[in-house]
């Protein structure tokens, strides 16, 4: 039942790709876009698990970079982490609110941005810092806003293509 | 337990395989450039292009909505920018179209001199007459320049009036319309003469002599020039707009549309000596 999930991640990546380089591309905030890959990774993550969130994260990371012709393996990398982070996060909670996606997406996304930010500067990409926590902190905003609309969807398509037997 | 245990493992085992697969293709294009992914990449573009084309045509709008309010502070100072500049663009082409009307003005006036022939002096309208009783305008020639009582003032249409007050740098004209000036003059087409008449109005009074004149709507009426009079002979007046009843008075009298613009004086010729 492997496949379902490949189905699920596949449209994902497709929909996301789609979506990030057409209608968002052209509403910005302030110059900054949404990182919706990455909010998928992290509904994914609240919904399904940290395996699958890590999962999720490579291969909609890896997606990412293949597509838009970024530094190869840095976003799958730290899709990743994040996707793993966020899905034990979420196994830790026992009582969770309504505000919770939203804060979680936040916080990941900044922690997500930041993370990214660094592993360019490791290999050599010069960043300028106060440009990099501006567009961090406007795009975990931009993806805190984004998040009624995105995990909806998402938990609904990965409760309908969650093989049997799987375990959260 | 153990199963949990074991669970914990295979996250564990399955993150660290997905860690070792990112470090390594991080590895893998650092070191080489075109490799297979970038290939991939391309693929993908050619199967993804299509669809980011449809789905830009059906939500551009939507884009473009929101986009609007992620920009308002910046249209609005772009706004404010435009607005200004708008405001000295209007007042540059008001000052374009002055100069035009001016320039268009001075080549009129340099048509009829050429024209008619006559020595001139050029002068500018500088004010209009006080009362409410008589038309006539000031010019900032005088004695100094050569300006005499009884000279002739033309503008690039037509015929204006004559000089009625001199002073040493600046004269009055009395103007075509005031119900004190008259002109001898008479139509072009069929020669007949008669007086032309200020009325106080935009219309002037042209009785011509022979009651049965030959005379038609739209008839060109110039001056004649004759009894000594003071404006040189030829000069436009104007066209015949209408004609009275016929009666049984000894002249016949048709109104005439003046050439010239009464209202919109500029740049006028002062006739100071006879014809060349």
């Amino acid at each position: 039942m492997i496949w379902k999930r490949g189905i699920l991640l596949f449209l994902l990546a497709l929909t996301g790709l789609v979506l990030e380089t057409s209608v968002l591309g052209v509403a910005t905030l302030d110059g900054s876009k949404p990182e919706l890959l990455l909010l998928m990774t992290i509904a994914l993550a609240m919904n399904e698990g940290p395996a699958f969130g890590a999962t999720a994260g490579f291969v909609l990371g890896i997606a990412t970079d293949v597509f838009l012709g970024l530094p190869k393996g840095v976003s799958a990398l730290v899709f990743t982490a994040v996707g793993y982070g966020v899905g034990r996060a979420r196994a830790q909670m026992s009582a969770p609110t309504a505000w919770l996606p939203i804060v979680m997406v936040a916080g990941a996304t900044l922690g997500g941005m930041l993370a990214y930010g660094g592993f360019g500067m490791l290999l050599g990409e010069h960043v300028s810092s106060r440009e990099l926590f501006r567009h961090a902190a406007l795009s975990s905003a931009y993806n805190a806003l984004l998040t009624p609309f995105v995990f909806p969807i998402v938990r609904a398509l990965g409760a309908r293509l969650r093989p049997a037997g799987v375990v959260r | 337990m153990i199963r949990m245990f074991d669970r914990t493992r295979r996250i564990r085992l399955l993150l660290a395989v997905l860690f070792t697969a990112s470090i390594l293709v991080i590895t893998l294009d650092f070191r080489s450039d075109g490799n297979f992914l970038d290939a991939i990449g391309r693929g993908a573009m050619t199967v993804v292009g299509p669809l980011q084309e449809g789905a830009r045509t059906v939500f551009r709008p939507v884009g473009n909505f929101f986009a609007g309010f992620t920009r308002v502070g910046s249209l609005k100072a772009r706004i404010a920018g435009l607005q200004q500049e708008n405001q000295l663009l209007v007042q540059r082409e008001e000052q374009v179209s002055d100069i035009q009307r001016e320039n268009g003005s001075l080549r009129k006036l340099v048509g009829l001199r050429e024209r008619l022939r006559l020595k001139t002096l050029t002068a500018r309208v500088v004010g209009v007459g006080p009362s409410n009783f008589e038309d006539s305008v000031f010019l900032d020639r005088g004695s100094a320049d050569g300006i005499r009582k009884d000279m002739p003032v033309l503008a690039g249409d037509g015929l204006v009036g004559r000089i009625i007050q001199v002073g040493r740098h600046t004269s009055r004209v009395t103007l075509l319309i005031d119900a004190s000036a008259s002109v001898a003059a008479r139509i072009a087409r069929s020669g007949e003469i008669g007086v032309v008449d200020g009325a106080g109005e935009r219309e002037l009074r042209f009785e011509l002599i022979d009651p049965e004149a030959n005379v038609e709507r739209g008839d060109r009426v110039v001056t004649s020039g004759y009894d000594n009079s003071v404006y040189p002979p030829g000069i436009p007046i104007g066209t015949v707009a209408r004609l009275a009843p016929p009666s049984q008075s000894l002249s016949r009298l048709v109104y005439v549309t003046p050439f010239v613009d009464f209202t919109a004086l500029d740049f006028l010729l002062v006739v100071t000596g006879p014809q060349k």
